[in-house]
Parts: C-alpha cells; structure tokens; sequence
C-alpha cells in the first residue's frame, strides 16, 4: 500500500497550487486528479487576474495578497504563465451603474486598491476600441491576467520537481476514516494511507465531502465563453462592464429580461496570439456545460455595445465552465473539526486562478503549521465551512438547481 | 521528422506533442491544453486524428475520448450570431 503524508484529490489550479507550495516545503504529497490536469474549471474560464471582481472585505484583501504573488511565480515556474499587469478597466454605460460603482470603488480604495473613475474620454483615451455610447468607466493598474492553463501546469510541473507524485486518469472511490480521524484514500488503482485529504475538488466537492458524511454548499454556476480567430492588438489589459460585478454579487438587481436571466456581463481580454475571449454568463443549470445559442449571442450583442468593432471578427469556439459557487460567494478553506485530518480548498466560484497562489499557501501552512502564519493576518473562521451552519444545504443546492451529486 | 507540423493552423510539431503526451496527457483534450495543438481555425479538424493515433501508441485507441465539439460549427462573424433568429 502506498503512503503519503497528504493526498490531495483534484488537479485544478487550486489542487495544484497547494501541491506546489506543500512540494516546496518538502512535506510528502500525492495529487489524485480523475481526469488531467487543467481539465475542468481551470481549463474553461477567461484570463482575467482580478482585483476589482472582488467585494471589497476579506475577499478582496485575500486577492490582494494573491496577487502579489503572481510576479514571484513568473520568475520562478519553469512554465510561461503569461502573466501581465496591464491593468482592467470596467466600462459604465449608464448613470445608475456610475453611482453603484463610485461606491464600490470608494470602498475598494479603503482596502489598499489603487482604483479610479475615468469620464468617456479618458476611458476612450486609454482603451480606444470603446463605444462612443459608453459613459466613462474604472481604471485599476493593478489588475493582472495571466494564461489559467499555463499556470495550472506551470503549477503541476513545479509541484512535481520538487517530489510531489501526481496520479492523473485516477478516481477517488472512498476514504477512510480510523477513530473518526482521516486513514487513507482509496482510489480505482489501490488504497493510499495519509494523515491529511484537501478536498481541492471545486464544483465536485460535494461528491468528496459525502465520502466523510459531510454536506458541503457548493453548487455550479455555468459561465460560457466565446473565443474569437485571432486579430491584431485590439484591447488593452482586460475589459469588464458594470453588468459583470452586478452578476456576480447581486444577480436580482439586473432585471427579469433574458440577460437578467443569463447574468451576461462582459468579461474581454485577448490572448499573447490575439484571440479575444469574449464571457460570459453566470447560471445556475446543474452540471450541464453546453453553451447555448441564446447565451452566445446575447454575450455578443452586448459586448458589440461596448467594443463594436468586434463585429467583424471570426468567432471559432465558444465554451464552458462550471464555477463552483457558495452561499456567500467566498471560498471554503480550512481543516473540518468534525473530521480531522480533511481539508477543504474549494467553492471560489470565479476567483480560483486569482486566489490560487494565496490558497496554496494558506492551506500549506494550515498542514505544516497548523494554521496560516500571523503576517496573513487571515481571518479563517470567515472561510470555514462552519459558517454554513446555519444553511439548509439541501435548500441551497435545489434552489440553484442542482439535483445530483456529480460522479 | 520529429519537426513537421501535426496541427497546422497553431503550427504545432509532432514533437512538442511527443513532450505533451511524456507530461502525462492522455487525451486529445490533454495534448490541446498544453500545446495549443487543436485550438486554432480550424478547431482541430485535421490533428485530432493524428494526435488520437499518437496517443494510441501509449493507451488503448477506443478508450481515447475525442475532444468536445462545441459551437459553432464553422468560423462564422461575431454580427452573423447577433442577428441570427432566436433558436
């Protein structure tokens, strides 16, 4: 039988980023990923590594610290992980969304986010590919992007030299527990014996958390995605719109129409080959990951209204990924008292590349340390699954239609 | 040899697929995300049966999934699909 100090199930950028930060650390690690790395939600969002997404409150402080360590994992990763920091901009078409982010961005600024309004020429001046029609937008220089599959692999191999083994084509069919306390993973090709399990599953870890009786809330939402031929340098650094934030975190604000329904709002960057990847949607299907005719043009219809020469352009794929969503839109990070021994590193929705690197470390240091070190300054109970205490689980997963435990 | 193109329109050699496969991919989906083998114009029209025959030399042909299709079928402009009838 095999042993290992930590198995860690799931090799998204999220399973991979610990496995990196624990290989680094010497600590004797086995990554179990069902199918290849980078091939669920990791390998099917846009590029964006995002500040301004985020509320401001823990989540944006925990990006903060992510970020900032993106330039370090450029350097050092034997992989391009293509990461730039051109900045974002989220464009403002009409006055009601002006005032819900000139307050979003006061608060933001409050939190250490150097972010500011720009009126309609300024915004036009810096990202000259926008509709006259727009009425100015934000502008934050310490927006990043980054290639997510790059980085999940750049992640992948520099777990693996420094001695992490990583089982891919592998599924986790049970786990064991001795005297309520975590003894071993058993898997479709043998039995591994560890002290620790990081559920690094995302939209899947309801499934895992089910192995140890735990009912955990996180349930998928669909993003689709389109993807343009590509085409000389058009946009600058990544585009967003004020639709987008209000999908994210306050999707009963945008109306009852059929991009209400979607929760379309622009998501726009284009890649080092010039493709643009032009999202996206935000719904609640299940794990269904078809796109659909009417998303797509929809997605395009309003991305025309605030880059119109996109009109022109070829597109050649669309796509999409399951974001693993929580009640409270923050992700769930930390050992489960109830069991020891199983941690949980997943439901960051669509924030898992920007909060990799800072998950990696947290958890790394929760396993080696017992807790993540105090210049954090992380507030763990806010990310606990303990804090759904008080949620009907089962309420939450059937009113966001999810009917099924995924296999 | 080892320097022809398997996906023409990414410009993709057989042997960056050969490194692709020695990473641990196992599908014609593996291979695509970590060479881009299969995710220009032609999505993949041409290599996905070649890289399927590479990958076969290492794992069992019929248990090669082929790689998702999604739409659309062909290239066709961003204002095509906007004014396209409701389906």
């Amino acid at each position: 039988m095999q042993t290992s100090d930590v198995v860690i199930i799931g090799g998204g950028v999220v399973g991979c980023s610990i496995a990196y930060h624990l290989g680094k650390r010497g600590i004797p690690t086995h990554v179990i990923e069902k199918d290849d790395i980078a091939m669920g939600t990791s390998g099917a969002c846009d590029k964006a590594v995002l500040l301004q997404s985020k509320n401001p409150g823990i989540h944006l402080e925990l990006a903060l610290k992510s970020v900032k360590m993106f330039p370090e994992l450029q350097k050092s990763l034997d992989t391009d992980i293509e990461f730039l920091n051109h900045g974002c901009m989220i464009v403002i078409q009409n006055e009601n969304q002006w005032k819900v982010m000139e307050g979003f961005v006061e608060r933001q600024k409050k939190l250490g986010l150097d972010v500011k309004l720009l009126d309609k020429n300024e915004a036009r001046d810096r990202q000259p590919a926008l509709s006259e029609d727009i009425l100015g937008s934000t502008y934050s220089p310490m927006d990043c992007e980054a290639n997510p599959i790059y980085l999940t692999l750049g992640l992948y191999r520099g777990a693996k030299k420094h001695g992490v083994k990583f089982s891919l084509g592998t599924k986790v069919t049970g786990i064991k527990l001795e005297k309520g306390r975590i003894k071993s993973v058993e898997t479709d090709s043998g039995e591994i014996l560890c002290k620790y399990v990081v559920n690094a599953t995302g939209v899947y870890a309801p499934t895992i958390g089910r192995m140890v009786g735990l009912n955990i809330p996180i349930v998928p939402r669909r993003g689709q995605i389109i993807i343009t031929e590509p085409v000389p340098k058009l946009i600058h650094g990544g585009l967003n719109c004020a639709r987008y934030i209000t999908a994210k975190f306050r999707p009963e604000l945008l109306g009852t129409d059929e991009m209400a329904k979607l929760g379309v709002g622009l998501a726009l960057g284009q890649t080092e080959n010039g493709n643009l990847l032009i999202g996206g949607t935000r719904e609640f299907v299940g794990f269904n990951k078809t796109t659909t005719h009417k998303a797509l043009k929809a997605i395009l219809k309003h991305a025309a209204s605030i880059v119109p020469a996109i009109k022109n352009v070829h597109v050649i794929r669309s796509f999409a990924g399951l974001r693993p969503y929580t009640p409270d839109g923050l992700p769930i990070l930390g050992e489960v008292p109830e069991v020891p021994g199983f941690i949980m590193a997943a439901g960051h929705e669509g924030d898992g590349i920007a909060l990799s690197a800072i998950t990696g470390r947290i958890i790394s240091e929760v396993i080696a340390d017992g807790k993540p070190s105090d210049d954090l300054n992380i507030d763990m109970t806010k990310l606990s699954l303990d804090r759904f205490k008080n949620v009907d689980v089962n309420e939450f997963r059937e009113s966001h239609n999810c009917y099924s435990f995924a296999s | 040899m080892n320097e022809e193109f398997i996906c023409r329109c990414e410009e993709v050699t057989r042997k960056e697929i050969e490194e692709a496969i020695a990473d641990g991919a196992t599908t014609v989906a593996g291979v695509k995300k970590r060479t881009r083998a299969g995710m220009g114009l032609c999505q993949g029209r041409t290599c996905r049966r070649l890289v399927t025959q590479m990958l076969s030399k290492h794992k069992a042909a019929e248990q090669i999934m082929p790689d998702t299709s999604r739409p659309p079928v062909r290239a066709i402009t961003v204002e095509e699909i906007i004014n396209s009838e409701d389906r």
